[in-house]
């Protein structure tokens, strides 16, 4: 996901001037010269400003090359197909599975297909996986559910307790 | 004073207290220890337990758990070349050198030990600095508190390894962050673009653990595991902790110095403070030569920096509510949620409550020597513990953590919305702690800007009269000019010698 410093700052050009100008629209308050909308403004303009100075390459000088740590023994070189840069968005589409399908699911049910999924993603056997697919999700539901009081949903599996 | 410190006794020696820091110190050290786990992680994912303690437990479970996680950060450092927290990276070379020349006992004794009193330090500044800060505090109009919240941005935008302008943008976004919602001057929905959600505005918290675990989440899918710790048996791990704390005492006060003044500036942590004691405790050093091959002057004065810096932080937040760093910013969000606003009158009607933190701070400090040294025994267990089954269980807490906050699905959407940013922010090169100090300040910043512009009926001028806001006004306005200042000082010097290699 690194991409250029242009188009970065081109895009915070955007926001800034979109954030700008939807202050300008809000309405003032009567009677008083500043209201919600000189904030928004000052803050846009200033992204903006920031936006193009990145654009154009401003202070690139002080960043510090990321310090490496090379890992000693050999190391498998990373798969570079471009299905591998998508697993990126696993944990927070994940994450959006369980806003949508928590409610009818249940948490139990849910927690146990997230923790399969991430798990598999990272790579571990499913020795690994499906046991901890099971157990964490039941020891989470007793910390947060049963003692912290969380109301977590219960769907189709709710826990005995 | 000591019927308050009494006080303060009775409100810790409670069993909820004891089992909750003595809980939360075995949690900060295991996320510590584990590399990619931060500190400031180890404390976001704690933020939904302390929902259901008392003031005190939950302030506590806050203190144990990012002191020790500071210090356990050392270990993986030390034995495995990878730093278990950022705090820890300015050193990890060194103590890897130091373990493969069989002084691991030494290293890591170390780590624990000037970890303690560099915290212990931290603490005595807070308590001796933040009280007469108050007073002074008492005094302060918007005019100051503006000045005082934009010095705090201006300063973690300028300790970021990263270039200024990006650091301002990253503080940039998380203002406009801030912006979202109906808690504005007029009280008129901002940019919710019609989403009920969105009018209470977004919650620091869920932002918070979205953009320092679920990016760490998403960083690990492309990233290989780290090698497994090789087994091994250790020594005494405290011998020669004295003699090396009389032959570098100079270095350790200094690294406690400088710890303390960088946790107390807004915005720049453990992190930075450990990077610029390593270095100066180079510049400095008698033997420089040594540094790099396993040397331990440069592990003390890091050491004793970093841990100081975390309770110094504490001084802006409890005086102003202004984060020292992004440990501080959660603990603040906390502050509010139990009633402990903060605010210089925090000092004289909650007493009790400010001596009982300085108390947790120096039982953290303390119980860290023996919680310290078994954890560094056990370390070469818990360090197995395979990456692929730590991360779904640290999902899951993103999850439920984020739903507990306010019982609403919508935290869920927020932490995974804040994850992407989070990490796209950081893979090119946007500090993403600048963001979020832009998110926790940007409606008290908001507040003091636009109450200062009706007092001054629009105009500047009112902004720099006040001798304090003057000064605070200089300091924020020269944090801002200081990189034009070394870009073009760079650029002087580099046109007679070419190819000077920077920094």
């Amino acid at each position: 996901m690194r991409l250029p410093d242009r188009v970065t700052g081109l895009f915070l050009v955007g926001l800034g001037a979109a954030a700008a100008y939807g202050g300008w629209q809000l309405p003032p308050v009567p009677g008083q010269p500043v209201g919600p909308n000189v904030f928004p403004l000052v803050i846009g303009t200033g992204l903006a400003l920031c936006g193009l100075a990145i654009a154009l390459g401003i202070g690139h000088s002080f960043e510090e090359e990321e310090e490496l740590i090379p890992v000693e023994g050999d190391q498998p070189p990373p798969p570079t197909s471009k299905l591998y840069g998508l697993r990126v968005l696993l944990p927070p589409a994940l994450l959006l599975f369980y806003v949508a399908v928590a409610d009818q699911l249940g948490f139990i049910i849910t927690a146990a297909l997230i923790v399969f999924v991430t798990s598999t993603a990272l790579g571990a056997r499913w020795k690994l996986s499906l046991p901890l697919a099971v157990l964490a999700p039941i020891g989470i539901h007793l910390i947060f559910s049963k003692l912290l009081r969380v109301p977590l949903p219960a769907g189709l599996l709710p826990m005995p307790w | 004073m000591l019927n308050t410190l009494a006080q303060a006794f009775s409100l810790i020696c409670t069993w909820e207290v004891i089992v909750a820091m003595l809980a939360a110190s075995v949690y900060g050290l295991v996320i510590g220890s584990l590399p990619g786990l931060s500190a400031t992680m180890a404390t976001a994912l704690l933020v939904p337990v302390t929902f259901y303690l008392s003031p005190i437990a939950a302030i506590a479970t806050i203190v144990a758990a990012s002191s020790m996680a500071i210090f356990s950060g050392d270990i993986p450092g030390a034995l495995l070349r990878i730093p278990g927290t950022p705090a820890s990276a300015a050193y990890a070379d060194e103590a890897y050198a130091m373990t493969r020349k069989g002084e691991a006992e030494l290293a890591l004794g170390a780590g624990v030990w000037f970890s303690a009193v560099g915290g212990i330090a931290g603490t005595l500044s807070l308590m001796i600095l933040a009280p007469p800060l108050a007073e002074i505090a008492l005094s302060f109009s918007t005019f100051e508190y503006f000045w005082l919240a934009l010095l705090g941005l201006m300063c973690a935008t300028l300790v970021a390894r990263s270039s200024p302008v990006k650091a301002i943008a990253g503080m940039f976004i998380g203002l406009l962050v801030s912006c979202i919602g109906i808690e504005n001057p007029g009280g008129v929905p901002r940019f919710t673009f019609g989403v009920t959600n969105l009018l209470g505005g977004i919650e620091p918290i869920p932002a918070l653990v979205g953009v320092f675990a679920v990016a760490q989440v998403m960083r690990a899918m492309l990233t290989p595991e780290p090698p497994p710790i090789p087994r091994r048996k250790f020594g005494s791990i405290m011998a020669g902790q004295w003699r090396l704390t009389k032959k570098y005492h100079w270095q350790m006060t200094r690294g406690n110095i400088i710890g303390i003044i960088i946790g107390v500036l807004p915005g720049a942590g453990a992190d930075m403070a450990a990077w610029v004691s390593y270095a100066m405790s180079k510049r400095f050093s008698k033997e420089p030569e040594k540094f790099g091959t396993g040397h331990v002057e440069g592990l003390v004065e890091a050491g004793a920096s970093n841990n100081a810096s975390i309770a110094s932080g504490w001084v802006p937040s409890l005086l102003f509510g202004i984060p020292g760093d992004t440990i501080a910013a959660i603990a603040i969000g906390v502050l509010y949620m139990k009633g402990l606003n903060p605010g210089p009158t925090l000092f004289t009607e909650k007493a009790s409550s400010m001596y009982a933190i300085y108390l947790m701070f120096i039982i953290a400090n303390i119980i860290m020597i023996p919680f310290g040294i078994v954890m560094i025994r056990l370390a070469s267990y818990v360090l197995r513990a395979p990456r692929s089954s730590v991360m779904p269980v640290i999902m899951l807490c993103c999850a439920v953590g984020s739903f507990a906050i306010g019982n609403n699905m919508f935290g869920v959407v927020t932490v995974a919305t804040f994850g992407v940013i989070g990490y796209v922010m950081e893979e090119n090169g946007y500090p993403v702690a600048a963001m979020v100090l832009g998110i926790v300040m940007g409606t008290m910043i908001e507040q003091a800007f636009v109450t200062s512009l009706i007092k001054s009926d629009g105009s500047v001028l009112p902004f720099f009269e006040r001798p304090i806001a003057a000064i605070l006004a200089a300091m924020a306005i020269g944090a801002l000019i200081w990189p034009v200042l070394v870009w073009v000082w760079r650029k002087l010097k580099r046109t007679p010698i070419p190819a000077t290699s920077p920094r």
